[in-house]
């Protein structure tokens, strides 16, 4: 028991360093300060019960953004009504618009892209289905395409085209924020 | 190769995942088809803005405080298993003696891993270098609030380090020109404790890290808990849900600051300790 107690004192010291990360990603998924802080706070809640299904030497971030994403998911269920949603894996890319696919290939993207400010890009990314959201986050945070698809739970395949067309909607949002 | 094709391997292309002919097939494709081509600059651009641009929000410390005490309390580890204790049925007060040694002893051991748990994982610096950590973890957050942090946007380190020609009276030493684990964005002019210092601002993905450099003369430097890191002694702390690192080089003084891993901050500290 005294070495359960060490072990699990050490992977909470582990865990508590994800804590800025966690908080992150939980408020760009929940759009607020509040919601994040409580997000946050029953992930370490439900790791801290977990904590001796968590199998060491593997990837304590990914699991822990693994219950993050499914704490949010089992009390987030009714905001899944953005169309956004589920049309991340649909097989037929919804064509863009005739002017926005001139615009998405112009310089002018380019040139707007350069120039795009944080506040711009987080309102886009917010703008984003959560689907969309976690897989660019959980990308920018370094984990692999496995480990993503091990965190949402789908097929390395989904993950990489999740992540290519959630990085297109992204484009096209901020095309909104062009002056 | 297809236009699909190529637009499926332009991120694993960016991150170096291909094998050497993918990679030589997709370039042979981008050099013809100039739509492909543009796709991979608006993605690369889409890329650096998320990684350089988009805001992170850190945790506040109230609510670091709170889950350090909650795992510090054990409420993770499964209830032993009660243990069978001889007592006799007839005495009551025995029997609320062994209910209370059962409530009373594991809060006890929970309060004590609290007390020894909490203050490690916010430990303050050591004596000396108290006052310089929480100023360098200041001179941070100031810079991640600041609406205008850089001075000079980085255009690598050899446009950075001249520009600070003229408004420091010392020459700021630091060689590592960034690298793709730790992009230069820029830098500014600064302060740190009665002095003007040289920031230099380095991201590690979303994270941003900021390095000091000041005059080392006349500070209260940490003499205890230093750490022999490369050709360095460094002073390694974690404040404030921050890693800080203080370590001094001949007369200048430097403190590198970032809520990243502390492993991945010793890795920038190897690399500038190394060129510097």
């Amino acid at each position: 028991m005294e070495s359960e107690r060490a072990d699990a004192a050490a992977l909470g010291r582990e865990a508590l360093a994800y804590a800025d990360t966690l908080y992150n990603l939980a408020r760009y998924l929940t759009r607020s300060p509040t919601d994040a802080e409580d997000l946050v706070q029953e992930t370490y809640a439900r790791a801290l019960s977990a904590a001796h299904q968590f199998t060491p030497g593997t990837n304590l971030k990914a699991w822990l953004f693994r219950i993050l994403r499914n704490t949010f998911l089992s009390h987030h269920r009714h905001e899944r009504h953005n169309p956004t949603v589920g049309g991340l894996d649909t097989v037929v890319a919804v064509a863009p618009s005739p002017e926005s696919a001139r615009w998405l290939r112009g310089d002018v993207e380019l040139d707007r892209l350069r120039k795009v400010v944080g506040e711009e890009i987080e309102r886009a990314l917010e703008s984003l289905s959560e689907e969309a959201r976690i897989v660019i986050l959980l990308d920018l945070e370094g984990l692999t395409e496995v480990e993503v698809a091990q965190v949402v739970g789908c097929a390395v395949g989904t993950v990489k085209s999740r992540l290519a067309r959630a990085r297109a909607a992204l484009r096209e949002k901020l095309r909104d924020y062009a002056p | 190769m297809t236009c699909e094709e190529a637009r499926a391997l332009l991120l694993d292309a960016r991150r170096g995942r291909l094998s050497a002919g993918m990679q030589a097939a997709l370039d042979a494709h981008l050099a013809g088809c100039a739509a492909c081509a543009h796709e991979n600059a608006a993605d690369a651009l889409l890329g650096e803005a998320l990684e350089g641009r988009l805001p992170q929000h850190a945790a506040p410390l109230a609510l670091k405080r709170r889950l350090a005490a909650s795992w510090s309390a054990g409420d993770a580890l499964p209830s032993p298993p009660p243990v069978a204790r001889p007592t006799a049925p007839s005495s009551a007060r025995a029997a609320w003696g062994a209910r209370w040694r059962r409530a009373v002893v594991p809060a006890l051991a929970a309060a004590v891993l609290v007390l020894a748990l909490v203050p490690l994982y916010y430990r303050q610096a050591g004596d000396g270098g108290a006052g310089m950590v929480t100023e360098a973890v200041n001179d941070h957050l100031r810079l991640l609030t600041a609406q205008h942090p850089l001075d000079i946007e980085s255009g690598g380190i050899h446009q950075v380090k001249p520009w600070f020609e003229g408004r420091l009276d010392f020459a700021p030493v630091v060689r590592f020109e960034g690298d793709a684990d730790f992009p230069l964005r820029g830098g500014a002019i600064g302060y740190y404790l009665d002095r003007k210092a040289a920031v230099f601002v380095f991201n590690r993905r979303l994270h941003v890290v900021t390095l000091l450099v000041f005059p080392a003369q006349g500070l209260p430097w940490p003499r205890r808990g230093l750490e022999r890191i490369g050709p360095v002694e460094a002073q390694v702390t974690a404040s404030r849900g921050f890693n800080t690192i203080l370590w001094r080089e001949g007369d200048l003084g430097y403190a590198l600051v970032s809520d990243v891993d502390r492993t991945d901050l010793l890795a920038l500290l190897g690399k500038l300790a190394a060129s510097s």
